[in-house]
């Protein structure tokens, strides 16, 4: 215990002295890069968010006056946030389920397999699938026909928003699985023996070890699904095209169509408040984590 | 005579395919230099085994004459044969005959050049053996298309050849087939041009014989010389870029035109759905939208499939109207100005149209009436698709959806829907069969836009009463097939296709500058030369010029002129043919076809995003799969998310 | 880390007499869920080995517009190999977009391992002003659809020659922040005591990063690598907008179109191609792909 605490105290005064430009120096062959690939072009979003679209003149905040009236970009923020909470939630839940069941048996790494398969499937061979289960005329109505239910044309009603759903927790399960774990891998398992000992059951050694101590797995399962909630777009414009169903539209097709109608000034506005959004809920969920570990 | 060849020594020889009750048979003549005919004694094996029917496989397709005793004959499937010309003996059999290609076959010196889309063969004509395949040349005969014309100079060691791209040159066993003329350069790649035979004069001097559809003369036949000029640059240094969403042959061949007045111009045309490379519009025009942003983009748009109207309202396109100010009443002035806005400002003209029109006998359509009065009338439509018939009715009645404030009008749409249903009636689901669907797929692969809703494929269903009416697009007149159809039946008339817009036009080819454009004058100019009667007469059938005397050129059926003869029209059933004589198009006529030009008003709503949603929806509701109001609820709810943006 | 799972392993085991009906029940239901998530890909097994007029009796409805519902059983009637076939010897660009494929995703990961490692490095062992801020800008870029950045990136991209090039698409994917991130986390693990007597015993910083960090840190290297083909491998907006060439394109985007009943067994088969790499380096790297999601999500 002593050495340790005496190797920390080398340390901080090492950090001391050298909190200087030198860790910037492994940053630097990134952060040139990031420049120039990211931050470079997102300069060039931030201005347009003042100008106009092709005359590139200054019009003020307008353009983020136009894009908060704008119905469309309306529906697609109303859709984007919905698909988040929902998903997003429920990914993690299931996740977490499966995830406890796997972790204590032996056929677990093989199941487990088989639900991240799906991360290395390429989005068009999925899109390929889902139009042939999904079509009015496709193989879900071929089953549910034989079941005597008449079914319907799923991408093109309200269902395509379950349909997306399905999918973005189809691909990701095995992702959050295998996160999940992780943080049950973390978990000392003297604390369960001790609270055996005390007489817990199955179930009390669930809400009061388990989950506590998973809390902090919480953010970064967090952060990853959300990042991945952002790829279903590739799978509902393959399937559905440009201007799917009004229940999944994302504002990635609202993104893509303004681009392709040249209306650049709307695009970087929305754009600028979208990153804007981002970061608040990545400061708030920073501070939710660094408060609970 | 169906073919002939002439050898190096002068020697003719000729086939000619007889048809006799018992099949074909090809008759070979040889003529010697002083003109006397011999028949040859010579039987064209017949093919074993099943014939195909209707494939015809005992006949002569190509002849060839390389050396001065023996003689190049291909058959039906392909196979040739290398005959002595002075016993008739076959001296070797080229088996080229396969399922999936025929070869192409040509002879310079002692090879025998054979080729399909994906490979080239030489065979030694002396020995009859096939000569290890070169990669070099295999590689060029699929990069440049099909040979139409070989020649050598130095007899066989290397080839000059003819293709798409120009004229190419190869020497044998070398590592790269040159390119020696660019065909875009001059009249080579025109699209109407089709080279038939290559002579080689020296290396800087060159004779092409071709047929060219839009030649001056009544076969097109023509014999061109090109020489070697050391003045022209090999490639000019100006390049004009054109963009299409689809490809135009009539703007391929103006473009030919284009660049033999202007030199020093090159007219870089890309059409980005011509290639099959299952890039979406959407997806195109995205790309498009970036290179226009980064200034990389084309200077002439053909905007044919683009959202046109967003194009205007966010300035992508230059004004126009200058170089229409002096035109002095030689254009239709309500076509030309389809785009025109309350400023005078034209961004987007149109070179071409169609008319949507309809023909049928007077117990289903009466000329002049109204979309209600047809619409409740039984069996128009029987025997069409769900989908050609939405389709081809958006053109008339979407121009009539639009409320002032640009949303759509469900009510309009509702009522399109429910009476289209009404007269369409209930849908019969086994009158479509793979085939038809499968020719269907086929044909709209891309590169055409309205391959289904154009007016000529249905006329001859009208006339044998496979169906009742026949409309669609109308773009170019065919007077004496008109009129033929409409005596076939009771009181034929034809008129335009009723709707709920009134005289509706559909403006096509219709040309922008870019606002981005480093060379707006170059750019004008092409323009300009587009809408210059010259360019107007060309025909290739995609819609009417808009200039006055280039439209009268092309539906006068003046090429008619002191011809006798009858032009006659079959189908698959062998006792339904339809003859009529060629002759030029009656004056009073041509003056009701340009009066009624005169008449359009309303230019059809051209929005490809209302119309993919409107023909989708639609489709179901022909097909019973959806109420009328549920397809209107469909879509509007596309297209207000559309228009919201 | 490990050893301490596997005692624990050994734990269980010994508790396996236990197993209550409940927990069978949700058993059950797993592995019933595991087929289903496995059925989109024996769908396309299948369907590549299905001849055309198989394929077409099937999925007629969807593709021809027949009536009735598309049908699909698990296992073709009559097996052929007629696609593959089709695809190997009668579409040469199918080779050309394999390589351009092979070309873009291990440009990105070579490059992603040179540069990405070391600014996780960086930000995982360093202090430095403003590092947090510089470490939430990189999140912040790795949330940012590609949508928002896309004309903007066209731009920078033009003004360096890279459009209608692998180089622009390569070059943006070697300075994604995502590997950062990840391997950041995983770096944070190795204990600095190990770091501190390293440096007692006289190394180098970069001798630190070479011989320590590297080889402790590989497993979430490779992880990190697994991702960034997967994710590189299946790429689509991003050769869409900036390449023009035909010759350029990779494999992702390549779906013949389906609509045509000719051309759907081909779709098929080229998808189970295109598959198949994926699934060759996902097997391949599972174990370390494991840990590397672990370390995102274990605790310091």
């Amino acid at each position: 215990m002593q050495r340790i605490s005496k190797k920390v105290f080398v340390k901080r005064q090492k950090n001391k002295t050298h909190k200087n430009m030198r860790g910037f120096l492994w940053i630097l062959p990134s952060f040139l890069g990031v420049m120039v690939f990211y931050l470079l072009p997102y300069a060039d979003v931030v201005r347009r968010s003042f100008l106009g679209a092709v005359d590139n003149r200054f019009v003020g905040l307008l353009n983020y006056k136009t894009v908060l009236e704008n119905t469309a970009f309306r529906l697609a923020v109303k859709n984007t946030l919905l698909f988040t909470l929902v998903c997003i939630p429920v990914l993690i839940i299931v996740a977490l389920l499966c995830a406890v069941t796997l972790y204590k048996s032996k056929y677990g790494r093989s199941i487990k397999s088989a639900f991240l398969m799906p991360m290395a499937l390429p989005a068009v061979s999925v899109a390929l699938v889902w139009r042939l289960l999904f079509h009015s005329q496709g193989l879900v109505n071929h089953w549910l026909s034989g079941l005597n239910i008449v079914g319907s044309d799923w991408m093109n009603s309200g269902s395509a928003f379950w349909i997306l759903f399905i999918s973005y927790i189809w691909k990701n399960l095995g992702y959050d699985i295998v996160l999940w774990m992780a943080g049950l891998a973390g978990i000392s398992s003297n604390i369960y023996e001790a609270a055996r000992v005390d007489g817990a059951g199955e179930r009390q050694c669930f809400f009061y070890i388990t989950l506590p101590n998973l809390k902090s797995s919480l953010y970064t399962i967090t952060v990853l699904s959300f990042l991945n909630s952002f790829k279903v777009f590739r799978e509902a414009y393959l399937v559905a095209g440009d201007y799917p169903h009004e229940s999944i539209y994302m504002m990635q097709h609202l993104f893509n169509n303004w681009f392709r109608a040249f209306s650049f000034d709307k695009m970087a506005a929305a754009a600028v408040m979208e990153s804007a959004v981002l970061l608040a809920l990545i400061m708030l969920l920073q501070k939710a984590w660094d408060s609970k570990a | 005579m169906d073919y002939a060849a002439i050898s190096p020594g002068g020697q003719v020889i000729c086939a000619y395919n007889e048809i006799l009750s018992d099949g074909i048979h090809p008759v070979l003549y040889l003529l010697d230099k002083d003109g006397k005919a011999n028949k040859m004694s010579f039987e064209l094996p017949k093919e074993e085994g099943e014939q195909e029917a209707g494939q015809l496989s005992n006949i002569v397709t190509k002849l060839l004459f390389p050396g001065n005793d023996w003689a190049l004959l291909q058959d039906g499937p392909g196979k040739v044969y290398q005959i002595n010309v002075s016993d008739g003996s076959v001296k070797h059999i080229y088996e080229l005959d396969s399922d999936t290609s025929v070869f192409e076959i040509h002879a310079v010196g002692n090879t025998l050049i054979a080729q399909d889309e994906t490979q080239v063969l030489c065979y030694d004509l002396q020995t009859g053996e096939q000569k290890p395949s070169d990669e070099a040349l295999n590689q060029g005969g699929s990069e440049n298309g099909l040979f139409s014309a070989v020649d050598t100079l130095d007899s066989g060691e290397s080839i000059y050849n003819l293709s798409r791209g120009g004229l190419y040159h190869y020497k044998f066993g070398g590592s790269v087939m040159e390119q020696l003329i660019d065909g875009n350069m001059n009249s080579l790649g025109a699209p109407a041009f089709y080279p038939i035979a290559l002579a080689m004069i020296d290396e800087q001097n060159l004779l092409v014989a071709a047929n060219d559809t839009n030649a001056s003369s009544a076969t097109g036949v023509c014999v061109l010389k090109y020489s070697y000029s050391a003045d022209t640059p090999a490639k000019p240094d100006k390049e004009l870029k054109l963009y299409s969403l689809y490809d135009n042959k009539e703007i391929r061949q103006s473009i030919s035109r284009f660049q033999k007045e202007h030199v020093d111009v090159y007219v870089n045309y890309q059409a980005a759905l011509s290639e099959e490379n299952g890039m979406t519009v959407s997806d195109a025009l995205k790309l498009l939208t970036t290179e226009i942003m980064a200034g990389n983009g084309p200077d002439v748009l053909l905007l044919d499939g683009m959202p046109v109207e967003t194009y205007i309202e966010k300035g992508v396109l230059k004004d126009l109207s200058a170089l229409f100010k002096e035109s002095g009443g030689s254009y239709f002035e309500n076509i030309l100005n389809a785009y025109k806005d309350e400023n005078g400002q034209m961004c987007a003209v149109p070179a071409r149209f169609k008319i949507p029109m309809m023909q049928a006998g007077s117990a289903y359509f009466t000329p002049g009436e109204d979309f209600n009065t047809f619409m409740e009338r039984k069996d128009t439509m029987a025997n069409m698709q769900p989908k050609t018939v939405v389709e081809k009715f958006w053109y008339t009645c979407g121009a009539a959806w639009q409320k002032e404030d640009k949303t759509l009008d469900e009510a309009k749409i509702t009522e399109f829907l429910a009476k289209l249903k009404n007269a369409y009636g209930e849908y019969d689901s086994s009158q479509q069969d793979d085939g038809m669907q499968m020719s269907v797929t086929m044909e709209g692969a891309g590169t055409e836009v309205e391959e289904d809703t154009g007016f000529s494929q249905g006329e001859f269903n009208l006339a044998y009463g496979k169906c009742n009416t026949n409309f669609g697009l109308y773009k170019s007149m065919d007077y004496g097939m008109q009129q033929a159809v409409n005596e076939k039946l009771e009181n034929g008339s034809i008129d335009l296709m009723p709707g709920q817009a009134d005289h509706v036009f559909v403006p096509f080819m219709v040309m922008g500058i870019s606002s981005k454009s480093a060379q707006p004058e170059m750019a004008e100019e092409f323009v300009k030369y587009l809408f210059s009667q010259g360019a107007q007469k060309i025909s290739q059938f995609g819609g009417f010029p808009v200039e006055r005397e280039a439209f009268l050129s092309v539906i006068d059926g003046h090429q008619y002129e002191g011809k006798e003869d009858l032009i006659a029209v079959g189908g698959s059933d062998l006792d339904e043919t339809l003859s009529y004589p060629m002759e030029p198009t009656p004056k009073e006529e041509i003056a009701k076809l340009t009066e009624l030009v005169e008449s359009l008003t309303t230019p059809a709503l051209q929005d490809d995003v209302i119309k993919e949603a409107a023909v989708e929806e639609g489709e179901k509701v022909l097909k019973g799969e959806q109420s009328p109001e549920e397809g209107a609820a469909a879509i509007i709810q596309k297209v207000n998310l559309y228009l919201a943006e | 880390m490990k050893k301490y799972c596997k005692q624990y392993r050994i734990k269980i085991k010994g508790r396996r007499a236990a197993v209550r009906p409940g927990r069978m029940i949700l058993w059950l239901f797993l592995a019933a869920l595991a087929l289903i998530v496995l059925y989109p890909i024996v769908f396309l097994i299948s369907g590549s080995l299905m001849g055309n007029d198989e394929l077409k009796s099937y999925l007629g409805a969807v593709i021809l517009g027949k009536n009735g519902y598309a049908q699909f059983p698990p296992l073709p009637m009559f097996p052929t190999l007629q696609h593959y076939v089709e695809l190997f010897l009668d579409s040469p660009e199918f080779f050309v977009m394999f390589w351009n494929s092979m070309k873009i995703t291990f440009g990105v990961l070579i490059g992603q391992f040179i540069v990405g490692t070391m600014a996780a490095w960086g930000f995982a062992k360093y202090d430095f002003p403003w590092k947090k801020g510089f470490f939430l800008l990189y999140m912040i870029l790795m949330l940012l659809p590609f949508q928002v950045l896309m004309l903007s990136d066209y731009l920078v991209l033009d003004f360096f020659g890279l459009t209608d090039s692998l180089w622009g698409i390569i070059l943006p994917g070697v300075f994604s922040t995502f590997p950062v991130f990840i391997m950041y986390r995983f770096f944070t693990e190795i204990p600095d005591s190990l770091i501190e007597s390293a440096k007692l015993d006289g190394a180098k910083e970069w001798q630190l990063f070479l011989y320590l960090a590297l080889p402790i840190g590989s497993s979430g290297i490779i992880a990190c690598m697994v991702l960034g083909f997967l994710e590189y491998w299946s790429l689509i907006e991003q050769p869409m907008t900036f390449l023009k060439d035909k010759s350029l394109f990779p494999l992702s985007i390549f779906l013949p179109d389906i609509t045509s009943i000719d051309k759907s067994g081909i779709a098929f088969a080229a998808s189970v191609v295109t598959f198949l790499p994926a699934i060759l380096v996902f097997l391949g790297g599972q174990d370390y792909l494991e840990q590397g999601i672990m370390a995102g999500a274990v605790k310091e």
